[in-house]
């Protein structure tokens, strides 16, 4: 076994057993074992179980990123310090004192490099766990010679072979064989819908979950670049990896975009548009707790009149409060 | 003759230089600020290698990577300088002989 491969394997293990775990339970609910569709349901349950397991991380960094606030005039400070510099020794010397800062008031927003590291890899053990069962070849764990074929066999919809890609398509049609236009069709959809997806994610965070100081900083340029970059990343997959993989990818996108739209709604980064709309919406149901724990109400509008209200006896007052558009002033 | 040796005694941590930046050039930039250190655990092990060499630079790589996880306070964190500075460094990143401005 080489190098890479002793790496690889406990993690290729553990897919192979989260894989064949959704497997089994799905054909035990009634699916076809052999359909296209359980397997794809599988990769899709892996996703689920990787993105579980990754939420408290996710929590930990929102939570950091919450703390900003306290930090900002600091913050306002030293970019205020190197405004208009845009040599390289400013720039280093403006994310040297940046991170010092984080590290004195314990607010490091960043998400940090391990858990990136680690999902590299369960993507690559992923790409290998169904390049193998391509070949039928069986795993290295859970995944069985009668599984490897079965999975390496199965057919999305009956049509769509998942260890398929554009690619091999393409080649396959420009060489003049029978080729299957299914497979096409499907990686271009998916190709389309990530990047949606992505772009979505994207904007929301970028439109509505930003603070004023992450958008006077470098990191914001780099943000912006990413929107654009990453479509040409996921064409250029679509195209390479097979349609179990991208599934896998699919599925994490929109992950990441439904959890991105919680976290935007319910714990939005403080001083951003959507904190404010959240601050707002909460006022307006009377639960907006301030930081000393009282409850912040704001005052509806009431239409100012001079006029002296007439006393009425209490069987007419509820008739005037029952009346429509009376109630709302 | 010399200067083939010392050429050749480079080439291995060169080789990783281009490598590692090529990758901060074009896989870096696609999940954008991750890294809770400055330098970043890449520009932290791109120097690591400029200074001590592959092995020894990427083990300090690998370490520092292992101590970027969520609970790690972050902050300034420079990788440790050899006693005796032997090499330049190009602007582009490759160690050359000579003791340059690096």
């Amino acid at each position: 076994m080489d190098f890479i491969g002793t790496i690889l394997w406990p993690l290729k293990w553990v897919v192979e057993l989260l894989l064949v775990g959704w497997h089994w339970l799905l054909s035990n609910v009634g699916l076809d074992p052999a359909a296209g569709l359980t397997w794809v349901l599988s990769i899709v349950g892996l996703v689920l179980v990787v993105r579980a397991a990754l939420i408290p991380i996710f929590v930990r960094q929102i939570k950091n990123q919450r703390r900003m606030l306290e930090v900002a005039p600091q913050l306002k400070k030293i970019q205020e310090k190197y405004k208009g510099k845009k040599d390289q020794i400013s720039r280093e010397a403006m994310s040297r004192e940046t991170m010092e800062l984080y590290k004195k008031t314990g607010t490091n927003p960043l998400s940090s490099c391990l858990p990136l590291l680690i999902q590299m890899p369960i993507f690559f053990a992923l790409f290998s766990v169904l390049n193998d069962a391509q070949h039928k070849k069986p795993g290295v764990g859970p995944l069985n010679q009668q599984l490897a074929d079965q999975f390496g066999n199965a057919k999305l919809f009956g049509i769509a072979p998942l260890h398929d890609s554009f690619a091999s398509q393409w080649s396959l049609m420009t060489a003049g064989q029978p080729y299957t236009v299914s497979v096409m069709i499907i990686a271009a959809t998916m190709v389309v819908l990530m990047t949606a997806s992505q772009f979505f994610t994207q904007l929301q965070i970028v439109s509505k979950n930003m603070s004023p100081e992450t958008k006077a900083s470098p990191m914001f340029k780099q943000q912006r670049i990413l929107l654009y970059l990453l479509p040409l990343v996921f064409a250029f997959s679509g195209v390479a990896f097979p349609l179990g993989v991208m599934f896998y990818w699919l599925t994490s996108n929109i992950w990441t975009m439904v959890q991105q739209f919680l976290v935007i709604r319910n714990m939005p980064t403080p001083g951003s548009e959507a904190a404010k709309a959240r601050e707002a919406r909460l006022a307006r149901k009377g639960k907006l707790v301030a930081n000393d724990g009282d409850i912040i109400t704001i005052e509806e509008k009431k239409p100012v009149t001079t006029q002296r209200q007439q006393p009425v006896n209490k069987n007419r007052a509820k008739k005037q409060q029952a009346r429509p558009g009376d109630a709302k002033g | 003759m010399n200067g083939f040796i010392t050429a050749l005694v480079l080439a291995p941590r060169n080789a990783a230089v281009l490598l590692l930046r090529g990758y901060r050039a074009i896989i870096s930039p696609l999940y954008g600020d991750v890294c809770r250190y400055y330098p970043s655990c890449s520009a932290y092990t791109l120097q690591a290698i400029q200074e001590h060499g592959l092995v020894v630079g990427s083990a300090l790589g690998v370490r520092r990577i292992a101590r970027c996880h969520p609970w790690a306070e972050g902050g300034i964190d420079d990788v440790p300088a050899k006693k005796n500075h032997r090499y330049g460094v190009t602007p582009f990143g490759f160690v050359v002989a000579g003791r340059g401005k690096g």
